[in-house]
Formats: structure tokens, sequence, C-alpha cells
């Protein structure tokens, strides 16, 4: 029984995860705005991965082999802000129509 | 069908268009991304064919640092893009 | 001319040190820039001195590399042919195609000493290759920076040397705080992932070109998160070379004595140790870090190369 419901529960998280992702590429292709699409594309590199890799834990035996599955998800959650941050920026300084995509205050 | 097949196929066909797709589109920038992505199927072929060996090259030169030199020659010949053929 | 260039192989006098630098006269336009070189070239006899006489010599190599070019054709021709004839025909059996790998798998570990019997491979069966595919690298480095330098639009700057040239970008990415403090937490995590793959090469899938590959790849965002002079502190262009000539020296060299001891049936007197353990597969842990110090430092150097300089524009003028 018990093993019944860790399979539930790891297919559920799994699937919220890979659902996650599929929002981010959707979002990624429909999107017409550069910040829109860095948005999608976190998504599904930030939470999407997390509710993936904690799925995957959570059927895996061994503390060490936990911990590597969580090694990616660490450099991915450094390296993922890191690469929004720089495409957010450079496109606030290249691009002289921004406000036409931002409300403006 | 065994689902691993069933995947490997997936990623065969996969790598047919992406192969394909290099050679139609018509900007460079877009070449050289979907050419990266062709890497990167390759990288998970190569461990379905469980070769990790060739699995690490594949993801560091092809869709790491080929790249990365990919742009920076379109850097150089001015071919990133924009509308004056260069991106400032 | 002859003069000249064994004084230049001799280290007394630098042919390129006599003609006027373009960081020297930044007053010239381009053209009469390459004709002051031109002149100078003349002068000092790196150049012939007529016409009539730079036609001669034209004409001699052209003749010199017609003849040479049809030698290697018929040379290759012979040389293939001579192997066609040794392939046995189709559909008959082939038993030296699948000898060699049968004896691979069989004697591998006990031969080699290495667990990873793809190390053991590419590394004492198939040396020979892997050294070229290295010389290869090294080539395509020298390419670059030859083809790199002959555009006078990048080497045209206040600092002449096209090493040290440091462009002024439009978004000069080492000054944001965030990406200086995430380079100096990942590039350490890239470099220690990379020398682990290097040096368990013959031990677990790895091995020189990969560890190599994320080795440059750890250097590359070294110098693009905290800039260049981090990298140019501790790895000099001068030094740089020096390192990849040591590595693919040592390669050649202990290769060589190998070959020559195996050829000949001698003991070669190098331990394989026992397999599994770091210290083990004879040769194989040296010559993946060689071949991997190539490689890592050739991407950098590439990256290097390409990112510095013109931008593809005429900022001189």
């Amino acid at each position: 029984m018990s093993e019944w419901i860790c399979f539930w529960i790891t297919a559920a998280v799994l699937v919220a995860g890979l659902g996650f992702f599929a929002a981010g590429v959707i979002g990624n292709c429909r999107f017409a705005f550069v910040m829109n699409r860095i948005h999608a594309a976190g998504l599904g590199d930030t939470m999407g991965l997390l509710l993936v890799t904690v799925a995957l834990a959570a059927s895996t035996d061994g503390i060490l082999a936990v911990g590597k599955l969580f090694l990616p998800l660490l450099f991915l959650w450094i390296t993922s802000p890191i690469a929004g941050h720089f495409l957010g920026q450079i496109e606030y300084f290249t691009n002289p129509k921004l406000y036409d995509h931002v409300k403006r205050k | 069908m065994e689902l691993v097949e069933l995947c490997r196929i997936l990623l065969l066909l996969l790598l047919i268009a992406c192969a394909v797709s290099v050679n139609l589109t018509k900007s460079l920038l877009h070449a050289v991304i979907v050419f990266m992505s062709y890497s990167t199927v390759m990288c998970l072929l190569w461990i379905l064919m469980e070769s990790p060996d060739l699995a690490i090259t594949e993801a560091a030169v092809g869709a790491g640092i080929s790249g990365l030199l990919f742009l920076l020659t379109l850097k150089k010949i001015k071919q990133l893009g924009g509308k004056d053929g260069n991106v400032q | 001319m002859r003069k000249d260039f064994d004084a230049w192989l001799d280290g007394e006098t630098e042919l390129l040190d006599r003609l006027p630098e373009a960081a020297e006269r930044p007053d010239l336009s381009l053209d009469e820039l390459s004709r002051v070189r031109q002149e100078e070239a003349v002068r000092i006899g790196a150049l012939p001195r007529t016409r009539a006489l730079a036609e001669k010599h034209r004409k001699r190599f052209r003749l010199g590399y017609r003849l040479a070019a049809v030698g290697c054709c018929l040379a290759l021709m012979f040389v293939f042919l001579y192997m066609t004839a040794h392939i046995s025909s189709y559909g008959q059996e082939n038993p030296r195609a699948t000898e060699v790998s049968d004896r691979y798998v069989r004697d591998g570990l006990e031969e080699t000493g290495a667990t990873n019997i793809v190390a053991g491979m590419i590394l004492d069966y198939r040396a020979f290759d892997t050294l070229g595919e290295s010389h290869v690298l090294l080539t395509a480095l020298l390419c670059v920076i030859v083809l790199l330098s002959i555009d006078e639009k990048n080497m045209r700057s206040p600092y002449g040397d096209y090493s040290q040239i440091r462009l002024e970008r439009y978004f000069p990415t080492e000054q944001d705080s965030i990406l200086h403090k995430v380079g100096l937490v990942l590039s350490p995590c890239i470099m220690l992932y990379g020398f682990y793959v290097l040096l368990g090469g013959h031990l677990g899938p790895g091995g020189g070109f990969s560890g190599g590959v994320v080795l440059g790849t750890g250097l590359i965002l070294l110098s693009a998160s905290m800039g260049d002079g981090v990298t140019d502190r501790f790895l000099s262009r001068r030094r740089y070379h020096a390192v990849i000539f040591c590595a693919l020296g040592f390669y050649s060299f202990a290769k060589g004595y190998v070959f020559f001891t195996g050829a000949n049936g001698l003991e070669n007197h190098i331990p394989k140790g026992t397999p599994g353990a770091i210290l083990s597969a004879g040769l194989i842990l040296p010559l993946n870090i060689a071949v991997g110090l190539v490689v890592a430092l050739t991407m950098f150097g590439f990256y290097n190369l390409f990112y510095r300089g013109g931008n593809g524009e005429d900022y001189h003028d």
C-alpha cells in the first residue's frame, strides 16, 4: 500500500514538473517580447527542474545517489537566473522601443 | 515495443530534423543554435549507446565550446543579425 | 634575404621589428602604411629588389610547386592502390576485422593496465592517432593566430601586439558584480570536475579530450566573468605556448620510446601497476594529462583570440 502511495505521489510531482517545462517551452515559442520569454524559460529551469528532481529522488535509493541528483539542480539554479539577468539587462540597454511593451507609471 | 526503443527512434528523428534544418535556416545565428541542439540530442544518443566518454565530450564540445566559438566568429564577421547587420 | 632569414632564425634580429609598426604611425592611412612597409622590406632585403627578379622567383616557385604536387599525387596513388590490393574481396570472411577488436576486449586490461578499455585503446594501442589529433588542434590554433594577425584592423591599435589588445566593449561583462561573484564560485567547480575527468580517464569514463574541454570551459568562464586580466596574469601567451610545446614534446618522446622498444622487442621498463589504482596503467595517466593540457589551452586560446581585437568594425577611422 505504502509503495503505491509513494508511486502516485512521485508520478504526480513528475507530471507537474513536466507541465512546468511544457509551459516554459510553449511560452518561449509563443511570446513575442523578450522579457516574457525570459520569464517562461526561467520557469522551466527552476520550478520544473526542482519538481522533476524531487520526483526522481523519491524513487531513488541511497543518500549518495540523491545528492548527485541534486547537484545539477544547484548549478542550474545558479546559472539560469544569471543568464536571465544578462539577457534582460542587454535588452534593457539595447532596445529603444522597450517602453512599447512595458506599462509605464 | 520497449520504451527505450521508442525514445531512441524519437531522438534519431529529432537528430535528422536538426541536421536538415541546420542547412535550411537562412540566418547563421539560427543555424548555430540548431547545431547546438543537434549536439545535445547526439549526447543523449551516446548515453543510450552506453558510451559516457563520448557523451561528456559531445556535451562539452558540441553544446558548449563550439557554439561559443561559432558565435564569436559570427561577431567577427558581423553576421549576428539585428537591423544594421550587427548587434551593438 | 637568406642571410636575414638565418639571422632571424638565430634570434639576432626580428624581421618584423624593423618594419614600421602600425601603432607608431597613426598619422598614416592604411595604403600609405603598406607602401612604407613594402619599401622598408625591400630596403632590408626581405623582398626582391626589382619586379623582374620577383617574377623570376615566382616562376621558380610555381615550377617547384607543380612538380611537388604531381609527385605527391603519384605517391598517394601508389599507396592507395597498394593498400587496395590487400583488401579481401566483397563478401569474403575478413578475419582481420574482428581479430583486432576481439583482442582489445580480451587482453586490453592485461596489456594496458587500464580498466577503461577506451582509454587503453586510444592512448596505448592507437596512441599515434591521438598524437595526430593533438597536433591538429595545435595547427588550428596557429592558423587562427596567423589569420587574425594579417588583418590590419586587428593589429592597428595603440598596443600593437595582438594578444594585448583590450577593446572597449559596449557591454563589459566583468563589471557586473553578480557575474563576478558567480564566476568566482562556479569556475573552480568546473575546473575541479575537469581535473577529475582528466585524472580518472584510465579508470572510468573520461580522459584527455573530455577533461581538457571541461577545463577549457572553466578557463573561459573565469576569463569572461573576471576579465581578461585574471587569466593573463597566470597564463600569458608565452607561457601557454610553452605548456603546449612541453605537453606535445613529452607525448611524442614517451610514445616514441614505447614504439621503439616495442618494435625491437625490448623491455620498456614502464610499470603497469595494479589495475584500478590511480597510479596505474603505465603511460596512460601522464599522456592523458598532456592531451588534456593541450586541448584545454587550445580551446581557451581560440576563445581568447576571437574575443579580442577588432569587432569587425573600422574603429580607427
